[in-house]
């Protein structure tokens, strides 16, 4: 050394120093100037991926997304479902066909069901797991009774996830920690991926080297060398592509991570991140969500041969994808329990005993994403209301809806059903809605926005503002029968044309739809036939702005413009909107707002915000009573008398049809005892079509009410409401046996004060005698 | 002090409510119909498969009570309460006793669901909300209760109680006095 400075000395201080010499002095000098500027930077990267490794796990490590449940299923004595419907219920939550001791399994035979529930922690108390017995018959459960667990005659099924709310990445996860893991999990893992993470300081020579070792032996990759903290970094901080920098930086955040955090941090954040399948969009990452994506499971519940598969899946869950290469990753699976036995963790018989089994993968994923658009779309737009965007992707929420699977189901089918007969040209230019509520309780139980409800693009119940025609006529009645001094159920009201001329010299000529005209007509047959003349006669005589003061009131927000067409039905409303307006008719004149949302938790299942029911009562009881009985007498006699070819005459139904000019919009709302619903059919632009409200909207609203297992409607009538037999024609108080008589309800006070003395009818009195006798 | 009395009345309630926990009546329940003419793809049939519900596979039969299905329905009475509803208002009840309020509207909410036409579950729910202190909500649902009491001269006097109490702790003190004359009416 010192020579060699000496003799540098003296090379710098001749004066003319070899030039081969010069030249590596040169060299050194640049490698070592290098080598300082090499080392400064590579601790400038170190730094920095020091930065990166500690910012991204110090912080929020995950972005859960937000899940959206239906309402859960109630079982009870009595309870309303037929067994396809309860059949397709407990499918949607993830229950399978089993022995039903299982935890999620349930046994049929016939009409009889063994249910074992999971249990399901609700914010206002426990569902702990059951065994349920019951049966189903008349569409009706029966012989409830809870063979083991806490006895109730009431009993919630754990709810179904109808879908989620995704940050941008899509991607989607069951956050897990590692006291969630079956037995031999951790086990299975660390002997397939990293038999030396809790020895290794990041990186694993000897992994590497045993690796190599294995795969040489077996003449093809049964290992890998990365260790489960060279996967996380990988899929945590770094992109896919395979080049040596990338490796290198994987190798040097692996040992940073390792060096900043303990072992079972980083393992809790590998099984969360592990990348476990693609389901459209979304991607599968976590134990926790591939376990319910697999097996419809939760993982705690997994048995050894799936979580053999589980863990297999990871080298790679496209190739082993169970569903589309079950040979594949039946083979992987048994490789697992292969090693599992090899290791000492099970015994021979055991691994030979489960690599028998199937891989007892659900047939598709436990629900689809695209099940529900149009409802989860109504979701969202409540949810906007509270909630921001970027929490309800990543704060995991939970949130708890009304979708009633069963209702949903028959309203798609009703929609899709009646729309394919509709145009049986086949040229499906007709489109169509359908809005179902819970009458008392104003929840939405099912929306379709269009013919192919798994289509998540126009949602026609939100968005489809159409004028809505007659629909608005009980309104205009109601307003009027707020008087009883003026207006009963069997006035006489003036069926004649007549013409408006307004200030600017416009005309206005309103005519019935059949284009007849029938002098004076009582008032509840205007109504229940749909006329128009007397309809505008009897609106301009109330006053419009009372009919829009009472829309507003039962929850229209839209502003209405107060022309006399309105009468008529000229003022547009998108299907939700007319369905919240109908809610008040339907109840005894509560408005009841409508609501999709019952309550919305954090991810531990702490309230966050309750939605809770809420009446107020805007409509006269009992002028809304005497509508409803005209709603009723609608269905049986008047523009709605069709639905009695579909519908039982048992059910007791009120509704009204819509109709606008060249049938571009068919309506029809109405209600049963439990359900109400909206149904709207036309052609996205505004297309003329043959169809009326009777021949277009009811047929679905038709099959929608057939299909639906319910009560009939049958108000209470209400306090200051009486029943009189009247001739409506004469508007006279009648008897039960006379000609043309008829029950009509008064608001007490307002009935007719003279007596019809009807002739002839003794023979119909003495039946009745006769009648009323046995 | 207001409160206080509230809560003698809704006592009273609560024995009206054992009272009818078990009676008749109702809107009449219907099975889901047969698949009509146009026959039905199998795949996705909505009614239950035929032997499993006999209700279901009867014959469409033309009117079965004529006289029923020509006027429109009604009924003088609102329903009673089903055993499994009337279980989650005595949970409800024991939940309200702990000062659990939100949870015992959750129940009695569950309750409303399945028992919708049932006067005592919406006094219930005013008993709740008078608890919670939101007296307009509790009104609204006492309206909503009488609208289904019907002629049960009981139910009708309870609520119209309730509701007068109600009134005067809002300050409403001439409608409590009318909602009380109702009350002494019957």
């Amino acid at each position: 050394m010192k020579k060699r400075s000496t003799a540098s000395k003296k090379s710098r201080k001749s004066s003319r120093p070899p030039v081969a010499r010069r030249r590596w002095s040169w060299f050194w000098g640049l490698l070592g100037r290098a080598c300082l500027v090499g080392v400064v930077v590579l601790a400038g990267w170190l730094v920095y991926l020091d930065a990166v490794v500690t910012s991204r796990f110090e912080g929020r490590r995950f972005e859960v997304p937000s899940r959206v449940y239906a309402r859960p299923l109630e079982l009870y004595d009595g309870a309303s479902i037929s067994t396809g419907g309860l059949a397709r219920e407990l499918a949607l939550a993830g229950y399978r066909k089993g022995d039903g001791r299982t935890p999620g399994t349930y046994q049929q035979s016939a009409n009889r069901f063994v249910i074992s529930t999971r249990g399901f922690t609700f914010s206002d108390g426990a569902e702990p797991r059951r065994r349920l017995s019951l049966t189903v018959s008349g569409d009706r459960v029966r012989g409830f009774r809870v063979l083991s667990g806490e006895d109730s005659p009431i009993v919630r099924l754990e709810p179904a996830q109808i879908g989620g709310i995704y940050p941008a990445h899509k991607e989607d996860r069951i956050l897990i920690q590692s006291g969630d893991l079956p037995p031999f999990f951790e086990e299975a893992l660390l002997a397939v991926e990293d038999r030396d993470f809790y020895e290794h300081f990041g990186v694993s020579p000897l992994s590497i080297a045993r690796a190599m070792w294995v795969n040489l032996q077996a003449g093809r990759v049964v290992q890998g060398g990365s260790t489960l903290t060279q996967q996380l970094v990988k899929n945590f901080y770094l992109s896919r592509e395979q080049t040596l920098v990338r490796k290198g930086n994987e190798a040097l955040m692996s040992l940073l991570l390792e060096w900043h955090y303990d072992k079972n941090d980083i393992f809790e954040t590998y099984l969360n991140e592990v990348y476990l399948g693609q389901a459209g969009v979304r991607s599968i990452h976590g134990f926790g969500l591939g376990s319910q994506f697999y097996f419809g499971q939760s993982l705690a519940e997994l048995e050894l041969h799936q979580v053999a598969l589980l863990v297999g899946l990871v080298k790679g869950p496209s190739y082993y994808d169970p569903r589309r290469h079950p040979e594949r990753a039946l083979q992987r699976r048994n490789l697992v329990l292969r090693v599992l036995a090899d290791n000492g963790h099970i015994d021979e018989a055991s691994a030979r005993q489960y690599q028998a089994r199937p891989l007892g993968v659900t047939g598709s994923p436990s629900f689809s994403e695209n099940r529900y658009p149009a409802f989860i779309d109504l979701v969202r737009r409540h949810l906007a209301r509270d909630y921001k965007e970027e929490d309800l992707q990543s704060e995991g929420l939970r949130i708890f809806t009304s979708l009633n699977p069963s209702i949903q189901y028959a309203a798609e089918f009703s929609v899709r059903q009646t729309l394919d007969r509709l145009d049986a040209s086949g040229d499906r230019q007709l489109e169509s809605a359908m809005v179902v509520s819970s009458r008392d309780s104003g929840e939405v139980v099912a929306l379709v926005g269009g013919r192919d409800p798994r289509f998540a693009g126009f949602n026609r119940a939100l968005d489809a503002r159409r004028p809505i025609g007659s629909l608005i006529k009980p309104f205009v009645y109601l307003a009027a029968l707020q008087r009883p001094d003026k207006y009963t159920l069997i006035t006489p009201v003036h069926d004649k044309s007549f013409a408006l001329v307004f200030d600017d010299g416009r005309r206005w000529e309103p005519k019935n739809y059949d284009g007849e005209e029938r002098g004076d007509v009582p008032l509840h047959q205007a109504l229940s036939r749909s006329y128009n003349l007397p309809t505008v006669r009897v609106g301009l005589d109330v006053g419009i702005e009372s009919v829009v003061d009472m829309l507003h009131d039962l929850g229209v927000a839209d502003p209405i413009s107060e022309y006399p067409s309105m009468l008529l039905g000229a003022v547009s409303m998108t299907p939700v909107t007319v369905a919240q307006a109908y809610q008040g008719l339907a109840t005894a004149g509560f408005n009841t707002p409508l609501r999709t949302i019952r309550q919305v938790t954090d991810a531990e299942g702490q309230p966050l915000s309750r939605y809770n029911l809420a009446v107020e009562q805007v409509l006269d009881p009992a002028a809304t009573h005497l509508v409803q009985y005209v709603m009723q007498e609608t269905m049986q006699e008047g523009t709605g008398r069709s639905v009695y070819r579909r519908v039982s005459q048992e059910l007791s139904l009120a509704g009204k049809t819509g109709t606008t000019d060249d049938g571009r919009d068919s309506w029809f709302a109405g209600f049963s005892g439990d359900w109400l619903a909206v149904t709207w059919v036309g052609r996205d632009d505004n297309g003329a079509t043959s169809l009326s409200g009777a021949t277009g909207a009811l047929p679905v609203w038709s099959d929608f009410m057939a299909s639906v297992p319910q009560h009939g409607f049958s108000p209470v009538v209400p306090d200051g409401v009486q029943y009189h037999w009247v001739n409506p024609h004469t508007a006279a108080l009648s008897g039960q046996y006379c000609d043309n008589a008829r029950l009509v309800p008064f608001i007490a006070g307002s009935e007719p004060t003279v007596t019809d003395r009807c002739g002839g009818g003794l023979q119909r009195r003495l039946r009745g005698w006769f009648e009323e006798l046995f | 002090m207001n409160r206080t009395k509230i809560y003698g009345v809704t006592a009273v309630l609560s024995l009206l409510l054992t009272g009818c926990a078990a009676g008749p009546g109702g809107s009449i329940y219907v099975p889901a119909a047969p698949p009509p003419d146009y026959n039905r793809s199998s795949s996705g049939a909505v009614s239950p498969a035929p032997e499993s519900a006999p209700a279901s596979v009867r014959p469409m039969t033309p009117p079965a009570e004529p006289e029923r299905s020509s006027a429109p329905s009604y009924q003088d009475q609102g329903e009673s309460l089903s055993g499994a509803a009337a279980s989650l208002v005595r949970k409800a009840d024991s939940l309200l006793a702990q000062g659990n309020v939100p949870a015992a509207i959750g129940q009695l909410e569950r309750a409303q669901r399945i028992a919708p036409r049932s006067a005592a579950v919406y006094f219930k729910l005013s008993e709740a909300y008078v608890a919670a202190g939101n007296l307009a909500a509790a009104e609204q649902f006492t309206l909503k209760g009488l609208s289904l009491a019907g002629n049960d001269s009981g139910l009708q006097r309870a609520g119209w109680l309730l509701l007068a109490d109600i009134r005067r702790a809002r300050g409403n003190v001439a409608g409590a006095d009318q909602a009380e004359a109702r009350a002494g009416n019957l």
